[in-house]
């Protein structure tokens, strides 16, 4: 599970140490850091990971931190963990978007279990971020004739429809189709739906 | 035993607008002797009538004082005050025959009880506060568990006693007077003798100079003297002369000096109760009170090294529990185990010696030595960063006693000292310096602030200073100023935080004083306990 990273931010030093200790036993790359502004001054290794984020940190809280990574457009799922809990703050947290939220001192395999969630989570992500990445390429060979043509395709719509909509004849319809087809890699109608969902869904 | 312990140990506990006001009233009341001194031997007439309104006065003044003393009584339980309220007391219950039997005065009740009896209740009264006030000078400063009412009905007995035994020998009286108005060489005695106790008493309380209280019944005897010089002497002896009245107008102001301070002392505490009451609601009022944000940063301080130890033996167990176990993996985490043990015996130490320690107790103390033994032990710690604290402002024996815990307060100063100290140990070398600054102010309160000259407080935490888990600094709890919070309006007083100029943050805080004084042995003693 080397290819898997966790992140620890916790200022208590003896935390960190423990919990550097038990995830490295588990096979994972641990990389702690003392405060918030540490972890974002690191350069983070492109691999799929978790983040464990002690709720009070220095000056400013866990969860007000939580906010600024999702503002910074920082994804990594967070593992809260805490000396003190209260419901509101749980809920809070949970609502924001983590995995869990766990009271110190936790069950070793509750933290594991929710480390290796979060990962999951990051590493589903990553795949789909990957995969919209791979179709934007193939989005961009696409010329400005056909761009316009994909949208009406994909609504379902037969090539004399098309060509009565754009002035064109059905025979270019007909070719711009094929290309489409081809340079998003569709071999149906139905994989061509599912793309321009993507790259839709994804936002431009 | 003549004053109890130590006399250079008992300091001068008598703030300075106290001493200003009893400068100024000593001052004013010389002057008016010395403008009534060329009248003073002028009779007046058909004043008779007066009297009974002077003696009603006097009557009121010293009974009232005396209920308030003996309340006080009930309160502290010092032996002195019991001297002290008795002598108003008997004072109080020898006007009334004097009055009475004031030749000239009641004549419709055809009640002439002789030509000696009035000079002869005088010369008790005159003579018996002194001596009262003699054993409130003297008396032990015990705390005693007499009760006040059985000392009182036993005064009102002796004095009764005195009244009838005076009225039945009235004819074997020594010749006091020559007629209704003017005295018998005999009364020169009276003055001259009352004049020496109220000096030995003066002297004596000057002396030991244990209490506010025993200052202003310096004052009241000064007057009582003025009083005397006027009446027996400036007047020439006669009743009802300019003289003669303007002494009795010292003697009404004397005797009210003790009853306006008592009220305005009263006065104040009352205002402060009102102000604690506030201050208790308004904690209440906030969702965490400060027992509960209390026990929760308690809770968090020690799961913390909890939490890493259950982690660290979880750690152990699964490096050993390997395919290939890792012996040297697992020792690293046992030992992390022990200092965390260690680490949550600390906590759980300082939370005893902060809260089991007598918190509960309260005494008098002089706040200038826990101001010092407080920054004493934390200069051990600035030292190591270059940062040097000074103490300005009253020093110890100079600002009157508050009413604490001495332990509490020491670890508030702890507290806010040691956040200064973090606050500017960062800063450039010339900058380090905290200053903790006691000064007394006007209301009856004591005033301790805590400056640096560091970063200074950001405007986003101005307003939440004070609520628990805040916190700027790395490893903070966030409870420290919430605990001082809680501590500081406990004792009446309030805390809060402005800017230095031209940078950094000063904390204060305010406590009242302690009402009346009556003691400091145990103020002493307090602070030395918690010095150690």
């Amino acid at each position: 599970m080397t290819d898997a990273v966790v992140y620890v931010v916790d200022d208590d030093r003896s935390v960190l140490a423990s919990l550097e200790s038990l995830l490295s036993c588990e096979g994972y790359q641990v990389l702690t850091y003392e405060s918030p502004k540490d972890f974002l001054a690191a350069r983070c290794p492109d691999l799929p990971g978790c983040l464990i984020l002690d709720v009070r940190l220095r000056g400013a809280s866990g969860l007000e931190f939580q906010r600024e990574l999702a503002r910074a457009g920082i994804a990594t799922p967070i593992v809260f963990i805490t000396g003190h809990g209260d419901v509101p703050m749980s809920v809070t947290a949970m609502k924001s978007g983590a995995v869990e939220f766990l009271l110190k001192p936790f069950r070793d395999q509750d933290l594991l279990d929710a480390v290796r969630e979060g990962i999951g989570r990051d590493r589903r992500r990553r795949a789909r971020d990957a995969e919209i990445a791979a179709l934007r390429v193939r989005q961009a060979a696409l010329t400005p004739r056909e761009r316009e043509l994909m949208p009406l395709v994909a609504s379902g719509l037969m090539n004399k429809q098309i060509a009565a909509q754009l002035q064109l004849s059905e025979a270019t319809v007909k070719v711009h189709r094929a290309q489409i087809m081809q340079k998003l890699q569709a071999r149906t109608i139905a994989d061509l739906v599912r793309i321009v969902d993507q790259l839709a869904g994804s936002g431009t | 035993m003549l004053g109890g312990e130590d006399q250079t140990e008992t300091s001068f506990r008598v703030t300075r607008p106290q001493l200003a006001v009893a400068g100024g009233l000593s001052l004013a009341l010389v002057a008016l002797f010395v403008a009534t001194m060329p009248f003073a031997r002028l009779p007046t007439h058909n004043t008779e009538i007066l009297v009974p309104a002077y003696a009603a006065a006097t009557f009121v003044l010293e009974a009232m004082t005396a209920a308030l003393l003996f309340a006080l009584y009930c309160a502290r339980r010092y032996l002195p005050l019991l001297f002290l309220a008795s002598g108003y007391l008997f004072g109080a219950l020898m006007l009334a025959p004097w009055a009475l039997t004031f030749p000239g005065v009641f004549t419709g009740f055809d009640m002439d009880a002789g030509l000696q009896v009035t000079a002869a209740f005088a010369l008790l009264r005159r003579l018996a506060f002194p001596l009262f006030v003699l054993a409130f000078a003297l008396a032990p400063r015990r705390e005693i568990t007499t009760n006040a009412s059985l000392v009182a009905i036993s005064v009102c007995v002796a004095a009764t006693v005195l009244i009838e035994a005076t009225l039945f020998f009235r004819d074997w009286l020594p010749p006091l007077m020559l007629d209704g108005r003017q005295v018998n060489l005999l009364w020169q005695v009276v003055p001259a003798l009352a004049m020496m106790l109220y000096a030995v008493d003066i002297a004596l309380l000057l002396w030991f100079r244990r209490s506010a209280l025993g200052m202003w019944v310096c004052i009241v005897l000064f007057s009582l003297g003025i009083e005397l010089l006027l009446i027996s002497y400036l007047g020439g002896g006669s009743r009802l002369s300019v003289g003669w009245w303007a002494g009795r107008l010292y003697g009404l102001v004397a005797m009210s000096i003790i009853l306006l301070v008592l009220v305005a002392q009263t006065t104040l505490v009352h205002v402060r109760l009102a102000r604690t009451v506030a201050a208790e609601l308004r904690s209440r009022e906030k969702r965490l009170t400060a027992m509960e944000a209390l026990s929760a940063s308690i809770a968090h301080e020690i799961n913390q090294p909890l939490a890493s130890m259950v982690t660290n033996a979880d750690a152990a167990l699964r490096w050993l529990s390997k395919a290939e176990p890792r012996i040297d993996k697992a020792e690293l985490a046992l030992r992390r185990i022990v200092e965390d043990g260690h680490r949550a015996n600390g906590v759980v130490r300082g939370i005893r010696t902060m809260f089991t320690k007598g918190t509960r107790e309260r005494a008098e103390l002089d706040l200038a030595g826990i101001v010092a033994a407080a920054a004493e032990e934390a200069a051990r710690d600035a030292r190591h960063y270059g940062v040097e604290i000074a103490i300005e402002g009253e020093g110890e024996g100079e600002v009157p006693p508050v009413i604490g815990n001495a332990v509490q307060l020491h670890h508030v100063l702890r507290n806010l000292i040691e956040n200064a100290v973090d606050a500017v140990r960062a800063g450039p070398l010339r900058a380090r310096r905290v200053t903790v600054r006691l000064s007394q102010e006007a209301h009856g309160e004591v005033h301790v602030c805590v400056a640096d000259t560091g970063p200074g407080i950001a405007a986003e935490v101005a307003e939440r200073l004070f609520d628990p888990f805040i916190t700027t600094k790395p490893g903070g709890m966030g409870m420290g100023l919430m605990f001082c919070r809680a501590v500081v309006e406990a004792h009446g007083g309030s805390i809060w935080a402005s800017a230095n100029a031209p940078q950094g943050a000063i904390f204060h805080f305010s406590l009242p004083v302690a009402i009346l004084s009556v003691t400091d042995a145990q103020a002493r003693s307090g602070v030395e306990e918690k010095a150690r």
